[in-house]
């Protein structure tokens, strides 16, 4: 859960870089014809929102209202004692706080000093609106009468699929910090728990806001460490496998496999085409295992890219940041799996999270 | 730390879905099915009892009938699959792809449900909601989540052995959370320190909340990068999650001596914690426990800094979630016997801020049964 670091620190991310986030959303809003979006987040997953303006929904729910011109809002049910907190670590100014989402919405939106004051039924767009809760998604439009209220695109996604110089640096530091901890993790001998115990503790102690580490038992002995972690709005994955003995092969395998992915990895390549890649690699599995390649957007890391589309022929795109995973399953339903954080160039991938660089 | 004794496993396993199909009988649902997101995971752990990380995931449970067919789980995680049909208690296992969830809504179509209930229907992300509601055209789709809060309100006695599990872990966080106290230390590696202890022992998770500083405080966020000094009251709320239950402390500690104001407030904060335990009794209601916290206050002049101003709740339910029926005035909730809720009266006062205090209780036909060991105390950390 997100208990670690919250900070704003405009010499990580400058308040200019912010403020061009929230203007080419209101761009992107005029060409699709919308007055207000409203972006919702929970506390397993609020990119969307934090990329914006820097809060941590650290709990329940919460919906920034982004108008066509002027400042994002945050409606929340979070109690306004929480306010100075918010505004502390946030960019954000106005919040609202109150018991259901409606009429929040209803507040924010009807006549008054918001955007609908001067021309009330205009148009409300549900940024990701597939993701939205049903329920929530129907209360907001029972709540805006006489309003266009619209499923859009992932207008709050798209942008952060390329992360920027800033982001880039502050991903190059946490994979830094994810590497040594997630390796000093991975050493041979040590339970589940102290492995995720010596997780948690590098990661928290770094600064890193979310940390999502679990291990699995594999064949042969073999224990599956798999470290997800948050460092302000960006996130970093390594998957490495402990207590490999010299009977089981396919831990080499899968490590050389991952090391050719991350060798041909650049932008363009797809997950077919990685996996087409490792194919020699992958030797010496089990009878009936098999193991594929996948890739996913950091940006989609909250969610483990389990929300977004992700077929085997999608492109990667130049400068993303992405997990590049070598996964292995096993006739019983075991999983386990090899993977590192990349960036991802014209010719070539650099990796955040491993002592090895390829370019 | 999984219970192992497979003779009672297999006796819970049956009275919840007795209990489960009771409810739907009297409700005329056909099917229950439970959803989780990422965040609302103990409807579907109920069914499961195994760990899932799966951003989606559900749990089918069929009516009772001739049949009384199995607890089917699926997970947007393909590798929670092994682990749920491990644990045994759901029959099968089923990866789900959110965006065509035809293994979700083909088991649907075969049950054919005049009445479904879905539990955290609320939540249900539209992608999906419009699936079901496409693959089930004449069903009729209702929430459950009432009817599954309500029989986890009541825990069993295996659960209650669950919950005292995780007491160990909670008592471990907390003197982590003493112990690592220093001037110049950042609040986040407090928490650093708590996750390390707790994880060691095996906890799943962790709800953690914290503030520290003097008499300014007014709640508890995030950790930031505030530096401890020497005379701060540095106030948490810590809930680790072992084998799906979660357990919470409440306590402030200084660091360095306490002054007389922290004294005073310590002691004010656990006379409220003490009328709320003296008010447990089976059948008391979330509210009387509430009132009686909040009347400590009022008779001592602070009655102002129990409004939502200042606080939020006297206490909660704790189970399989960490936030259950919220223990507050105006919430007639009954609590029975094998209800499980902390009393904590966390408040700002001006006597020396922000507050936090209590212990998570069983109600047993004697009262209040206090389900951890760690002393009341104003804890004093070294510098």
């Amino acid at each position: 859960m997100k208990r670690g670091l919250v900070v704003l620190d405009p010499e990580e991310i400058p308040e200019t870089e912010r403020r061009d986030r929230v203007a080419a959303l209101q761009r992107a809003m005029s060409a699709d014809g919308l007055d207000v979006a409203l972006i919702y987040g929970d506390v397993s997953r609020s990119d969307d929102i934090a990329y914006l303006t820097n809060l941590c929904i650290y709990w329940n729910e919460g919906i920034l209202a982004v108008p066509a011109e002027g400042e994002p809002v945050f409606l929340t049910k979070l109690s306004p004692r929480v306010h100075p907190w918010m505004r502390l670590v946030s960019t954000v100014t106005e919040i609202h706080s109150g018991r259901n989402f409606g009429d929040l919405a209803a507040k924010f939106l009807g006549p008054g000093d918001g955007p609908g004051k001067d021309a009330p039924g205009t148009t409300v767009g549900l940024v990701d609106a597939g993701l939205w809760p049903a329920a929530l998604a129907e209360e907001i439009r029972r709540a805006l009468p006489g309003w266009d209220v619209r499923d859009t695109g992932d207008l709050g996604r798209s942008p952060r699929l390329v992360p920027s110089q800033h982001e880039r640096a502050l991903l190059r530091r946490a994979g830094g910090l994810l590497a040594r901890t997630t390796d000093d993790a991975a050493v041979d001998g040590m339970t589940g728990s102290e492995r995720i115990a010596a997780a948690e503790r590098g990661l928290r102690d770094a600064g890193f806001l979310d940390v999502l580490a679990r291990t699995h038992d594999a064949p042969g002995g073999v224990t599956w460490l798999e470290v997800t972690g948050q460092y302000r709005n960006l996130w970093l994955h390594a998957s490495r496998l402990a207590d490999a003995t010299a009977t089981a092969a396919w831990p080499a395998a899968l490590r050389r496999a991952l090391a050719t992915v991350t060798a041909a990895a650049r932008s363009g390549m797809t997950a077919q085409r990685l996996a087409e890649a490792a194919a020699a690699d992958i030797t010496g599995l089990p009878l009936g295992a098999a193991a594929g390649v996948r890739w996913v957007h950091q940006a989609d890391m909250a969610t483990n890219g389990e929300y977004a589309r992700y077929p085997a022929d999608l492109p990667i795109p130049e400068g993303a940041v992405v997990v590049l995973a070598v996964e292995a399953v096993f006739p019983d339903g075991r999983h386990a799996a090899v993977a590192d954080t990349v960036a991802v160039g014209a010719t070539g991938a650099e990796s955040l999270t491993s002592q090895e660089t390829t370019r | 730390m999984m219970t192992t004794d497979k003779a009672e496993d297999k006796a819970e396993q049956e009275l919840r879905l007795r209990r489960v199909r009771a409810a739907m009988a009297e409700q005329g649902l056909d099917a229950l099915l439970a959803f989780a997101p990422a965040w609302r995971r103990e409807n579907v752990r109920y069914f499961t009892d195994a760990p899932a990380a799966g951003s989606a995931t559900f749990a089918l449970v069929p009516a009772a009938g001739p049949a009384n067919g199995p607890v089917t789980a699926f997970s947007t995680r393909a590798a929670d699959l092994h682990g749920i049909l491990r644990r045994g208690w759901a029959g099968e296992a089923l990866a789900l792809d959110a965006h065509a969830p035809a293994a979700l809504t083909g088991r649907l179509r075969d049950l054919r449900p005049a009445r479904l209930g879905i539990a955290h229907y609320e939540l249900l992300p539209q992608l999906l909601a419009s699936e079901l509601s496409t693959a089930l055209p004449k069903t009729e789709i209702v929430s459950a989540t009432k009817l599954m809060d309500d029989i986890r309100l009541v825990k069993s006695d295996w659960e209650i052995n669950r919950m005292r599990q995780a007491a160990a872990a909670v008592e471990a966080g907390w003197q982590a959370f003493v112990d690592v106290l220093k001037p110049g230390l950042p609040e986040y590696a407090i928490v650093a320190a708590v996750e390390a202890a707790i994880k060691k022992l095996g906890a799943e998770d962790n709800f953690m909340l914290i503030a520290s500083g003097g008499d300014e405080v007014r709640g508890m966020t995030a950790p930031a990068p505030r530096v401890l000094q020497a005379g701060d009251m540095v106030r948490t709320e810590l809930t680790p999650q072992v084998n799906g239950y979660w357990l919470q402390i409440c306590r402030s500690a200084t660091v360095g001596k306490a002054s007389d104001a922290q004294h005073k407030s310590f002691e004010l904060f656990n006379e409220a914690v003490n009328a709320g335990m003296s008010a447990v009794r089976p059948g008391v209601t979330a509210h009387d426990v509430a009132k009686a916290q909040n009347d400590v206050f009022r008779a001592r002049g602070y009655g102002e800094y129990c409004t939502s101003q200042y606080t939020r709740v006297r206490g909660h339910g704790h189970g399989l979630h960490l936030d259950e029926t919220p223990i507050i005035e105006g919430n007639e909730t009954v609590l029975p016997e094998n209800a499980v809720f902390i009393i904590h009266p966390n408040t700002y006062t001006p006597i020396a801020g922000y507050h936090v205090l209590g212990d998570p209780v069983r109600v047993t036909p004697g009262g209040a049964e206090v389900l951890i060991g760690t002393e009341r105390k104003l804890f004093e950390g070294a510098i």
